[in-house]
């Protein structure tokens, strides 16, 4: 048959390679600034745009989906065109991808400083943002089915069920974490409230690790590792095992995230069970990657790309091992909002995605620019930086984590606590101060790359369109006799992307579907009111602010936390809480009880905390929040979100919105007029009066139902 | 048919039996998968997994 010339589309792989490395160090560099915060709080909270809160989700959001983004565009883009054996759909769709998914990071590092965030991690983007990313998801997916549709090879390799998957799921996950009401053209409410927000978000959350930084970039393994190792992956059949075992189960295991919470026990069990199971195919992905090596480990001394790749794929074993013991109950007794599992989080994108990028780069670049790489010297030098990087800056957090956790549940003979949060916070700080060597060397490392690739380029030119030729596809499709199922479904990537959307569906529906129907999932309690409208206005600026990053609003029934925070926290506390601020890790106390019982203070001590927290707790590492007392509270909103919750089902009476201001008026000069005892003149129109106001409601409520049912 | 729906699980006492059903699932699910992988043909693994490779590309391929 007559084979076709046709040319690979170098230029868009080039330009996603230039962003993941531009990207890359920033969302690094940001990650370090923040590690840094934290050592040295007083003097790197500098003004209100750069403090923790605000700074940690510009750092999480930037390395997942800027540089992991980039990433594995770029390799999807690479790898689709060969395996596909032809040109991307249409060239004007890759430059819309790319331009629209760089315009949204840009978005993203402009409203996450200035505040302007929805409270859920991972997920903190505002709406305009979120349709912006439906949009240019979708476009990705188009180019992506144009091409797998104009193909000239029959079958579809794993890599491209992988990047189907990745594609189908990610825009599930998206829509149904988007489901929020605006109610300014920046601003808006969850759908979801209380433990169905947070059962959402978890599977949201988890499966955003799931599908955008592991199922695409095992996608990138199954390409980049057998042409890196020349030879073919080590078990094709292990691989289709891998891939639907592993989309199977992957989606069911969000609620580890949420154990000994207020979410049902039936939610619990589930993500347990299916997240301990996930360690088969993830160890079989492993084990299929590290094997296609078989024969080639004498390469792996000199060859520094399989270097990255192996050091890639050993992470993502020891981050799949450890994710399955850490979703068992008694291990996340212990390792639940502590540091360990930042040292976990870290070890799959320093180790996983960042090593693989670095060894798909190294790979890449010099052959679309038709050259070798500039400094093999030097990239054996980044490979150290990077791998010691990586053991400086998890064993500390390691150490840190289990310190932390041992110390937050010892208890002295008389049976009281044996040290105060603030004990185990300053405790931590050398830890932290450790961790940033860590990520230093890190980020060096990546400099050295970043020098190494720019004198690459520069010492060669870009083959914009490698010139390639197959053979087209025969229109009938002779097909073998005794053929396997898998093969039929190889060659239809439509119908192969709606049975990955059913697989990943099945888990999905069972896990929510539940939690929003039957009511005995969230029992009512009647003394749990909707809040006021000055304490509504505190907790937006509770969720602007990011407080959320470092706080916990989640007691779990161990004495360690009811001794310390109260009672535990229970499913009905939460129905008006739009969105969940349950939150993941304690760098600070929990504060589900803080305007009640032992923990109650003074609105004096929150209005000095919040001016320099470190005059009311020596030690502290929170960032000042000066600013605060500063600025006028905004009350052009109020109506409108007193209309929006009232939508969300929060039970304000109609037409409430019309006294809402009155009422907050009211109640901030209460707070104000308070503030005067404790010495403190401060105008009721001030943000810290309504934040204070809200901090003084939390697990108040619970308390009136006790004393209710005791007067009773 | 939401209606149905809604109205049925409102009503119903316990979800426990989800874990059981969602594990029920997948073990038949995989089974299936590992002996209809099992079944496949050896040269046709090998001629999938070499997808990658240009026909010259393998040299110091063990095939």
């Amino acid at each position: 048959m007559q084979v076709e010339k046709f040319y690979y589309d170098n230029k868009i792989v080039r330009n996603f390679a230039y962003a993941t490395v531009i990207w890359g160090a920033v969302g690094m560099l940001v990650g370090l600034w923040v590690a840094l915060q934290l050592v040295f709080p007083t003097i790197l909270n500098i003004t209100q745009y750069f403090s923790f809160g605000r700074l940690r989700p510009l750092h999480t959001n930037a390395v997942i989906f800027a540089f992991v983004g980039n990433g594995l565009f770029m390799g999807v883009y690479y790898s689709l065109q060969r395996l596909c054996k032809a040109r991307m759909f249409s060239d004007k769709l890759s430059y819309i991808h790319f331009w629209g998914w760089q315009l949204i990071i840009v978005a993203a590092a402009i409203t996450l400083p200035l505040g302007l965030s929805q409270g859920a991690e991972y997920a903190e983007l505002i709406w305009p943002i979120d349709l912006a990313i439906t949009v240019i998801w979708v476009i990705f997916g188009w180019n992506m089915f144009g091409t797998i549709i104009k193909r000239r090879e029959k079958h579809l390799y794993v890599a491209i069920w992988f990047y189907i998957a990745t594609f189908v799921t990610v825009a599930v996950l998206h829509l149904v974490r988007s489901g929020e009401l605006p109610y300014t053209w920046l601003k808006s409410y969850s759908f979801y409230s209380g433990v169905q927000d947070a059962l959402v978000q978890w599977w949201y959350g988890h499966n955003a690790v799931a599908f955008f930084l592991t199922t695409p970039y095992l996608g990138l393994m199954y390409y980049f590792m057998p042409k890196a190792a020349n030879r073919p992956v080590y078990s094709y059949r292990l691989s289709i095992i891998h891939f639907w075992a592993l989309i199977f189960l992957y989606i069911w295991a969000g609620p580890h995230h949420l154990l000994y919470t207020a979410l049902p026990n039936w939610a619990q069990s589930l993500g347990v069970v299916f997240s301990f199971m996930l360690i088969f195919p993830s160890w079989g992905g492993m084990i299929n990657g590290l094997l296609t090596l078989r024969g080639a480990w004498d390469r792996v001394r000199d060859d520094v790309i399989l270097k990255f790749m192996v050091v890639a794929v050993t992470c993502y074993g020891m981050a799949t091992f450890e994710g399955p013991m850490l979703s068992l109950k008694s291990v996340s007794a212990i390792s639940h909002y502590t540091d360990w599992i930042i040292a976990h989080v870290h070890i799959g994108a320093l180790g996983w995605n960042g090593m693989l990028t670095f060894g798909v780069l190294y790979w890449l670049v010099p052959r679309i620019y038709k050259t070798s790489l500039h400094s093999k010297k030097m990239a054996n030098n980044h490979f150290w930086l990077g791998t010691l990087g990586i053991i400086f800056y998890a064993i500390p957090m390691y150490w840190a984590g289990f310190q932390q956790s041992s110390m937050w549940k010892q208890f002295t003979e008389a049976g009281q606590l044996k040290y105060t949060f603030l004990e185990t916070v300053t405790y931590m700080r050398p830890f932290y101060a450790m961790r940033s060597l860590g990520g230093t060397l890190y980020l060096i490392g990546v400099i050295f790359m970043i020098v190494n690739l720019y004198k690459t380029v520069k010492a060669g030119k870009l083959v914009a369109n490698e010139e390639a030729e197959a053979a087209p596809l025969q229109k009938e499709y002779v097909k073998h006799t005794g053929e396997h199922w898998h093969r039929w479904i190889e060659r239809r990537p439509v119908q192969f992307m709606i049975l990955s959307l059913v697989v990943i569906l099945i888990g999905g529906l069972i896990e929510l579907v539940p939690t929003f129907l039957i009511k005995s999932n969230v029992p009512t309690i009647a003394s749990v009111k909707p809040y006021t409208p000055l304490e509504l206005e505190g907790r937006d600026i509770y969720v602007r602010e990011g407080c959320y990053v470092c706080h916990s609003q989640m007691i779990r029934p161990f004495r360690s936390e009811t001794e310390r925070y109260g009672e535990y926290s229970k499913a009905g506390e939460f129905v008006y809480d739009h969105p969940f601020q349950w939150g993941s890790k304690r760098t600070g106390p929990d504060l589900a009880r803080e305007g009640t019982g032992n923990l109650k203070k003074t609105d004096g001590w929150h209005f000095r905390h919040f001016r320099e927290p470190s005059s009311m707790s020596l030690g502290s590492v929170m960032p000042a929040y000066p600013f605060l007392l500063e600025n006028d509270l905004d009350l052009s909103n109020t109506e409108a979100k007193i209309n929006a919750m009232r939508t969300l089902g929060v039970p304000y009476e109609k037409g409430y919105e019309k006294n809402a201001v009155a009422d907050l008026v009211a109640q901030s000069k209460l707070i104000s007029a308070n503030l005067v005892n404790d010495s403190i003149r401060i105008s009721p129109k001030k943000e810290v009066i309504a934040l204070i106001a809200y901090v003084q409601r939390l697990g108040v409520d619970i308390s009136k139902n006790k004393t209710a049912t005791s007067n009773k | 048919m939401y209606k149905f729906i809604k109205q049925y699980a409102d009503t119903m006492t316990s979800a426990n039996i989800y874990p059981m059903i969602s594990l029920f699932i997948f073990l038949v699910f995989f089974i299936v998968l590992l002996v209809l992988v099992k079944k496949m043909r050896k040269e046709r693994v090998t001629e999938l997994s070499n997808i990658p490779f240009e026909k010259d590309e393998l040299t110091n391929s063990t095939l």
